[in-house]
């Protein structure tokens, strides 16, 4: 990545301004056309280092407040493997493989939940269970959010801007 | 507590296509204003809103850590004596290679994550953290990320049969 396309993602990353002509905008900050722009992030986007370009909603501000992280212990599933299983699911907004602490905590996979309540979680998360056949799991629900913020922050702790 | 809004359902479709990619044409926000079936100014309008109101953080792009320079990150788990819960969770909250940090109902209380350059990195961050905290290796869950097999959040805003009965009352 060189240098433009760094100075582009830090812009980007303040949000695209709400105007007819977004793309122009950012250019004229970083003396680029609208046009090269849009060629830096599609080539960005191709190369796998912007992953989605959309926008951040705050879901909680509608009610969906109830989020759970469920650890599952690996097991044999009739229908396939576990963790590509979970990420199939539509409902899962993350799916992670992590390493076990062995003899003190087994379970390697891990979903993100999000829903309305807690029960209707807990019964997504029973669905996807009992569908799997696998019933070794921990539902871990949030009841305080002390830090939430993107994991890649251009200028803080991702990337270098010289 | 949350003030929780309640958004009309044009808010509704215009998040609903904000979740997709932004188009990269000229007027992006033209393009999708048409595939809604409403005037440009009037999507733009309401994106500020929504904005304002915090219920957008913003349209941004979001980068594949590993290829910035991120290559390692795990998840961590302490046991956390209750009177020391938000003490704690301030210490590990000022790191900047700490991106989440909730408080979960479980003996292991409090759950972040750390991202770094290489694993060293991260080690010496959780070191920092534990020697700070005086918590004890026994009370720690260490959880290196070995796949992210997906990350995708969308919600559905316009399955109004999740919402029945809870938006607002909650």
């Amino acid at each position: 990545m060189d240098p433009p396309d760094m100075h582009l993602l830090s812009e980007l990353g303040k949000g695209l301004p709400l105007v007819e002509e977004p793309y122009e905008e950012i250019g004229k900050r970083l003396n680029l056309t609208g046009n090269e722009v849009r060629e830096r992030i599609r080539n960005l986007q191709a190369a796998g280092i912007i992953r989605k370009f959309r926008a951040r909603i705050n879901q909680r501000r509608f009610g969906i407040t109830a989020n759970a992280l469920v650890a599952w212990k690996r097991a044999d599933s009739p229908k396939g493997e576990m963790g590509s299983l979970l990420a199939s699911f539509p409902c899962v907004t993350h799916c992670y493989e992590r390493l076990p602490v062995p003899g003190r905590w087994e379970y390697t996979i891990y979903t993100v939940h999000h829903g309305y309540s807690r029960n209707a979680v807990l019964a997504e998360i029973r669905t996807l269970a009992d569908s799997m056949g696998v019933h070794d799991y921990v539902v871990l629900f949030s009841t305080d959010e002390f830090k939430r913020v993107p994991t890649v922050r251009i200028g803080e702790n991702g990337g270098d801007m010289t | 507590m949350t003030n929780h809004v309640l958004p009309d359902m044009t808010d509704l479709y215009i998040l609903d296509a904000l979740q997709d990619d932004i188009p990269l044409v000229p007027r992006p926000f033209e393009a999708i204003a048409l595939r809604l079936g409403i005037p440009e100014q009037v999507l733009l309008d309401r994106l500020k809103r929504l904005q304002d109101e915090g219920i957008v953080r913003g349209i941004s792009p979001f980068l594949e850590s590993r290829h910035m320079g991120l290559s390692a990150a795990t998840l961590i788990a302490l046991h956390v004596p209750e009177d020391r819960v938000h003490e704690i969770a301030a210490i590990i909250s000022s790191y900047p290679e700490v991106s989440h940090n909730f408080r979960r109902d479980h003996y292991y209380t409090l759950w972040f994550t750390i991202s770094g350059k290489n694993e060293e990195a991260i080690q010496s961050v959780l070191a920092e953290i534990l020697r700070r905290t005086g918590i004890p290796d026994t009370d720690v869950l260490n959880l290196p990320t070995v796949k992210k097999l997906k990350v995708d959040v969308r919600f559905s805003f316009l399955n109004t049969e999740d919402r029945e009965g809870t938006l607002g009352s909650s």
